[in-house]
């Protein structure tokens, strides 16, 4: 059976029938033959080795050809007339609803009928179940604990360069140096990833509590991890001594504690608390001074 | 004509298919362009699932570190995982691979974009009315369904743009109040980045995801098919029936047709538009950033509404509410709410609980109109405030500038758009002038004196409304 054989719809006077159904033909038949010829040029590219845009542009040929084809022939060839059809009533009637409603129940037998013992510890034996099988839920994680308010930074854990693993001496740090530093053992930790910056002399603005987390009041260390989405506050712009997190725009005071200055970040960044050792290496003197990171409910518990 | 009748017989005296299909390819498709819109986003559905098919032969869900030692020169020898390893060997060393990891990517923004449209048309026709708001609904669901396939698919490649992606997600997650830190323990397996998060995306995005998204369209062409399709008003078209084409054989010509051209146009995309190169961005690490960093299209407005909010972080009796769950949990949940549970809201105005088989103009219902295209504006100033960065490089403004312009933006733009809509309708309405369509032109007429003589025809062949 072949559709193309029926009659073409009517045309506009002035047009032969047969001579506008012999142009679709014509036209679907060419873009067959292109679908072909893409076919089979998409084999032999395919043998050949491949070559990804050779493919691309093969396949939406071969894709296209045949799809334009069909929209021609369903266009002009087809015997297209409009139909209507009667919408029928969605609903099945107040009747129709009594009869379901009682084949849900009454028909169902006694148990169904009122809250019967059976349907009852039916639903505690359902209930029980359905609670039972929820549980292995908690397997697919730990419990928070303490993980997101610590880090590996202690008292003494030498500051190492991202990549390298060398100690850092305070002495090689030139002014607007920025390194990215990990705490030895944990070079993996993403927690624990820290800016280090040494700021030109009598520039700090820091609380006075905090003036022995840094070294000579000149070199400072902060937590990498914005406190807004946690993107790594990558870049550091000299002129103004802020740290710029590129996620999101926030922008940090160096100066002033890595307070919040711009941006959707509410927390400044959490300082580390750095000294030199006795072979004048950069260490820890402590984990940072805050929580690491965007905030969540109980941040502020101990 | 055997080769037709005897399976079909074969077929009909087991499952009695003759009379039920002849039924079925007799159903009614009204011949309007934006009924389609809703079948290229099943197309690329399709698409998407055939190439998606072929991609997980390749892929490996595993976050292991291994050493990169393929054809991409500047990676050798880089420590990647093993997740990234399977994407640079599916793109560099596998015959069509690169193509159909491209053709994937496109289909999943053209899906994406054609259910937006398709909703758009849906909304400003007022298609969800009743009794179609169960339809409308799990639509919106399908869409919440496609963000969270393309968020779980673009995550997979462990590549650095896509792992900060994740990273965000993360701690929009840990800043739901109360239950935000044991939830995202539990769905990533732990403090972040998580060896168990890989394998835990491909599990939802091949498996979870897509079937809960396939036994959804099923239900929502069931329905539509119980239901029956909408149509514009005109001539011969009432409330009590639907005219149009039949399913065999012009809708199906159009459809096939249609399926094609878009399989086509998404393989040309995917062999000339690079789409999402990982290797330009590299493996994922903890130490670093790209910039300027955008997310898929879809995902521009949660993300240009992350940088566009305000450092507003609450402290409440010793607890925090982070300054991301404002624009990254409640915003979407309220906007997405309202656009889900409109059908219900609407009536609390218009009082009209009727059912409606007939669409309207958009210019006929100007407050819905003016409130649709306000939520558009909306979406659009987040979705630039997305790019903010790059409109920031193009347009050699500071960042900080265009942040600051469009955080007014916010506020301002959709109550203008809302103003400028509702007159526009009403102006229109007043007017019955199609922006769209040209005078229809004269009507010659033959005189019976042999003459003739012309009169002017309607503008535009009146709906009735």
């Amino acid at each position: 059976m072949t559709v193309g054989q029926r009659p073409g719809r009517e045309p506009p006077r002035g047009t032969r029938a047969p001579d506008r159904r012999r142009g679709a033909e014509r036209a679907a038949g060419a873009a067959f033959a292109v679908s072909t010829l893409a076919g089979l040029g998409l084999l032999v590219v395919y043998v050949a080795g491949g070559q990804t845009q050779i493919e691309g542009i093969l396949l939406a040929l071969s894709l296209g050809g045949l799809g334009i084809g069909i929209a021609i022939w369903g266009e002009r060839l087809l015997d297209a007339h409009e139909v209507t059809e009667e919408r029928h009533e969605l609903s099945s009637g107040a009747e129709g609803r009594v009869a379901f409603e009682a084949a849900l129940t009454e028909e169902a037998g006694p148990p169904l009928r009122r809250r019967s013992f059976v349907l009852r510890m039916l639903l505690a034996a359902g209930g029980a179940l359905a609670a039972a099988l929820a549980l292995p839920v908690a397997s697919l994680g730990p419990a928070p604990g303490r993980s997101l308010k610590e880090t590996p930074w202690r008292a003494g854990t030498r500051l190492l360069r991202q990549g390298t693993g060398e100690p850092i001496r305070a002495a090689d740090l030139v002014v607007d140096q920025v390194l990215t530093v990990v705490p030895e053992g944990s070079p993996d930790a993403a927690d624990a990833v820290t800016v280090l910056i040494r700021v030109p002399p009598g520039e700090l603005r820091l609380p006075g509590d905090r003036a022995d987390a840094t070294v000579d009041d000149e070199i400072v260390a902060y937590s990498k991890i914005c406190t807004h989405a946690g993107c790594p506050v990558g870049l550091y712009r000299a002129a103004t001594r802020t740290l710029f997190c590129p996620c999101h725009q926030s922008q940090f005071d160096v100066l002033d504690g890595c307070r919040p200055i711009f941006g959707p970040a509410a927390r400044p960044l959490p300082q580390l608390p750095i000294a030199v050792d006795a072979q004048g290496n950069l260490v820890a003197t402590g984990d940072f001074l805050e929580p690491v990171g965007p905030a969540f409910w109980d941040r502020n518990t101990r | 004509m055997s080769t037709v009748r005897t399976p079909l017989k074969w077929l009909d005296e087991r499952l009695g298919t003759a009379s039920v299909a002849r039924a079925t390819f007799r159903k009614v498709f009204p011949d309007h362009w934006s009924f389609l819109l809703g079948e290229i986003s099943l197309f690329s559905l399709v698409v998407l699932v055939v190439s998606g098919v072929f991609l997980t032969f390749f892929y490996t869900p595993d976050s292991r570190p291994t050493v990169y030692d393929g054809p991409f020169d500047p990676l050798r020898g880089q420590e990647v995982s093993a997740a990234f390893d399977s994407v640079m060997r599916l793109s560099f060393s596998v015959r069509a691979g690169l193509l159909m990891r491209q053709l994937h990517h496109w289909a999943a923004l053209v899906f994406i974009a054609s259910i937006v449209v398709h909703l758009c048309r849906v909304f400003f026709t007022g298609a969800y009315r009743r009794p179609r708001e169960l339809n409308y609904a799990l639509g919106m669901g399908l869409l919440l369904l496609g963000l969270a396939e393309g968020f779980t698919g673009y995550s997979l490649p462990d590549d650095l743009l896509s792992g900060i992606g994740l990273r965000i997600a993360y701690s929009v997650s840990l800043s739901i109040p109360v239950i935000g830190t044991w939830l995202t323990y539990l769905v990533f397996g732990g403090e972040f980045p998580t060896h168990d998060i890989i394998s835990r995306l491909f599990v939802f995005h091949v498996m979870l995801l897509p079937a809960i998204l396939l036994v959804g369209v099923a239900v929502h062409i069931v329905i539509l098919v119980l239901q029956k399709h909408t149509q514009f008003a005109g001539p011969g078209r009432t409330e009590r029936n639907v005219v149009g084409k039949r399913l065999w054989p012009e809708q199906t010509f159009k459809s096939v047709a249609l399926f094609l051209i878009i399989a086509g146009v998404l393989a040309g995309l995917g062999g000339l538009a690079q789409i999402n190169p990982i290797w330009e961005y590299g493996p994922y690490n903890p130490f670093s950033v790209t910039a300027p960093a955008q997310p898929d299209w879809y995902i521009g407005w949660l993300d240009g509404a992350l940088r566009l909010a305000p450092p507003w972080d609450l402290t409440l009796f010793g607890y925090s509410i982070p300054e991301l769950f404002w624009p990254a949990v409640l915003m979407p949940s309220v906007v997405l709410g309202l656009i889900t549970f409109w059908p219900w809201i609407e009536p609390l105005f218009t009082r009209d609980r009727a059912e409606h088989h007939l669409l309207q103009r958009p210019r006929d219902m100007p407050f819905r109109t003016a409130t649709g295209v306000a939520g558009l504006v909306l979406f659009f100033v987040m979705f630039l405030e997305g790019g903010n960065d790059v409109i920031a490089v193009l347009l050699d403004v500071p960042v900080e500038t265009i942040t600051r312009l469009l955080q007014v933006g916010f506020v301002v733009a959709p109550a203008i758009a809302w103003v400028i809509t509702y007159r526009v309708a009403r102006n229109l309405q007043v007017g019955e002038e199609h922006p769209g369509l040209p005078l229809a032109g004269e009507r010659l007429r033959r005189t019976p004196r042999g003459g003739y003589e012309t009169e002017p025809l309607e503008p535009v062949e009146r709906s009735s409304r």
